[in-house]
């Protein structure tokens, strides 16, 4: 029995009780699988992982061979992560009663660790679609309002999986093997699989499926998608294409671009996802550097990104249950309702600010020192403008509109104690992976790499609290002197103006020349039958021109020529 | 019956008791006063940043002294001066989409 458990993924297991969630009817017990699963499958990474690559589950399907497991440092910390998140989901779902919501989440979060647990781009390939077509689910329980960017989201992400797919397909043929290690962009297929994750992993202009999907998701589910589908893209770019040069300046623009969207949107949840993107630039961006240090600053990043930005979803959806809405004009003053998730977000945003004794602090600073290690001084720029623009739209324009700023009068109840519980255990994992004595020294040890980085030295603490000081500064100064903008609603553009406006535009504009070129041609077809069928008429009837007395010596040619012409055609077709 | 705050005059009984010890917060001389945190903050961590320079100086850590002071302060205001002209060029109407609200009708447990 153990020798079969070791060469089964764990995600499988998470995925079979997914499925097997959606048939018990009976609350407590699909809340109890949900809890358990990732327990069960963080304890089978435990039992399979001994320091060395692990490749099990081999499978021959013809003449392809798909390794279904492969367990290496790179992949366990994620399949560690995924285990740890789902854990904390389940605990902020507990008071939801939703079949689908638990058995989506179960699918979802099983496909994520089996795809990076993959060893194949194959076995990848079938976990990609999996994880997104699970996943749909979790946006459509946001109600009416989500069907639409639930489809566009599915759209996004089933195109993403067949570029995965023909990508990888191009691959194997070149190589002779689906294996599933570094590609770089000089393999045939590598561009292709490159765009694949690109969408995933919210690459610009590619990104927009993000807050579209994610705000509109249901409470829970916006917490949940915020976990894996672009931290599944990640770890295959890490795998995929570290070290290329391309992935830095994506990187650093992906850093940069969502703060300016930020900084004017007004529903905190899309801030949030636009604070995902940005901080989805600092790990791509690590990617493209591609040293040790670099790495392992991306596989450290990935885990405090999960908690904290897991913790902030989990703020604002507290704020979502109690009062209906996230938008920032319509919030203000919540503290004196809700302290305790004021409190939780607090240290959220702390962390993804990279305040010292959070954990943003001991692992964004790897990717920016790798970046100046690297010598790229504009790339290191940005990524240091970027860490000013966290400030703004995480660090203080969640928490500040939110708790804070003008009374909104609303008195509300403080979040039910599962949301509190699984914000606390969340808020405790941001102070832990940063703490200077047996923390942060913890989570380094889980990196692919042996690590030669101190976080805590006199010159990084003083110049990040400058750079951070500074920020608050300017808030309070542009905030005095009125420059500060209000929050205001509206719907704010982006390049998803593109296909949700343009394109649907031009779509219609097409499908309605098309209806009038239709009615055109069928007046035309009509016109042109009914004209032949009078002259036919006119010429065969009895009444016609045919039948009318004529010189007899006119059929007799018409017969003539027509004999003439049947002859002809005979005789050039047995030719 | 209110139990009103003695100093901000706010209904007790509504307010969350582990909140009601912090609502000097809402006060608005704290408000006011809050610019001088990060004030002092800055120029602490500025003069200590002489006792500890960067061991892996970047080219503009050599020019200015307190240079991601100046970095974090101008990269702030930059991105919240660039919120008007942003919003006047890419806001429009709530529903502009015509996909509804991402509100929740009603708010319960």
């Amino acid at each position: 029995m153990s020798d079969l458990m070791m060469q089964i993924n764990p995600g499988f297991v998470v995925i079979l009780l997914g499925v097997l969630c959606a048939l018990i009817p009976v609350n407590p017990v699909r809340k109890f699988l949900v809890t358990t699963a990732p327990i069960l499958a963080g304890i089978m990474i435990f039992q399979n992982y001994t320091s060395h690559e692990v490749i099990a589950g081999v499978i021959q399907v013809g003449p392809t061979k798909l390794t279904t497991l492969r367990i290496d440092p790179l992949s366990m910390i994620w399949g560690y992560l995924f285990c740890l998140a789902g854990v904390l989901n389940a605990i902020y779902a507990f008071h939801e009663r939703c079949k689908i919501t638990d058995s989506s989440a179960l699918i979802y979060m099983g496909a994520a660790i089996a795809g990076v647990f993959a060893g194949d781009l194959l076995t990848l390939f079938i976990f990609w679609e999996m994880a997104a077509i699970s996943s749909v689910f979790l946006v459509w329980k946001g109600g009416e309002g989500s069907f639409a960017a639930g489809v566009r989201y599915l759209a996004i992400h089933v195109l993403s999986g067949v570029l995965l797919l023909a990508g990888a397909v191009i691959y194997g043929r070149a190589k002779g093997s689906f294996d599933f290690g570094y590609i770089g962009l000089d393999a045939p297929g590598a561009w292709l699989m490159l765009i694949a994750m690109g969408i995933k992993c919210g690459f610009p202009f590619l990104h927009n499926w993000i807050q579209d999907a994610y705000p509109k998701a249901s409470i829970t589910g916006t917490v949940i998608l915020s976990a894996f589908t672009t931290k599944l893209a990640l770890y295959a770019l890490a795998r995929g294409f570290p070290g290329t040069d391309l992935l830095i300046y994506i990187g650093a623009i992906m850093t940069c671009f969502p703060v300016f969207f930020a900084v004017i949107e007004n529903d905190l949840r899309r801030v949030l996802s636009y604070s995902l993107n940005n901080q989805l630039g600092f790990m791509v961006c690590g990617i493209g550097i591609g040293s040790e240090l670099a790495l392992n600053g991306v596989a450290a990043h990935v885990v405090a990104d999960v908690i904290f930005k897991g913790l902030l979803f989990m703020s604002m959806g507290a704020v979502m249950l109690r009062v209906g809405t996230t938008k920032a004009s319509e919030l203000g003053g919540l503290f004196r309702s809700m302290p305790l998730t004021t409190l939780f977000c607090l240290i959220g945003a702390g962390s993804i600010a990279a305040f010292p004794l959070l954990s943003a602090f001991v692992t964004k600073s790897m990717i920016i020192t790798a970046a100046l290690d690297n010598g790229n001084l504009v790339v290191m720029m940005m990524l240091l403008f970027a860490s000013a623009g966290v400030m703004e739209h995480s660090g203080i324009k969640v928490p500040y509109f939110t708790f804070f700023a003008h009374d909104s009068g609303k008195r509300v109840k403080e979040a039910p104690w599962n949301m509190l519980v699984a914000m606390g255990l969340a808020s405790v994992l941001c102070i832990f992976f940063a703490f200077p004595w047996g923390g942060y020294q913890f989570l380094y040890s889980l990196l692919p790499y042996d690590v030669d980085y101190h976080p805590y030295t006199g010159d990084h603490v003083v110049f990040q609290m400058q750079l951070l000081f500074a920020a608050m500064l300017a808030f309070a100064f542009l905030k005095r002197i009125g420059a500060y903008p209000d929050e205001r609603r509206a719907e704010i553009l982006d390049f998803d103006w593109s296909y949700r406006r343009l394109g649907k535009n031009v779509m219609v504009w097409i499908d309605v020349m098309w209806t009038r070129l239709s009615a055109h041609v069928g007046n035309i077809r009509s016109k042109v039958i009914k004209s032949s069928g009078r002259k036919l008429f006119q010429f065969f009837s009895p009444a016609g021109g045919f039948s009318a007395a004529a010189p007899s010596g006119l059929p007799v040619i018409l017969v003539g020529a027509m004999l003439v012409l049947a002859l002809c055609v005979i005789y050039i077709g047995a030719q | 019956m209110s139990d009103e705050h003695p100093h901000t005059h706010e209904d007790l009984t509504k307010i969350h008791p582990l909140a009601v010890p912090f609502l000097w917060l809402a006060n608005p001389k704290v408000e006011r006063g809050f610019i001088w945190i990060p004030l002092i903050g800055m120029i602490i961590t500025i003069l200590l940043g002489l006792v500890y320079p960067q061991k892996h100086p970047a080219p503009w850590d050599k020019l200015f002294f307190g240079s991601w002071a100046v970095i974090g302060f101008f990269a702030y205001s930059f991105v919240v001066m660039s919120a008007e002209p942003l919003f006047k060029l890419l806001a429009r109407d709530e529903d502009y989409y015509g996909e509804g609200s991402t509100d929740l009708e009603i708010a319960d447990e």
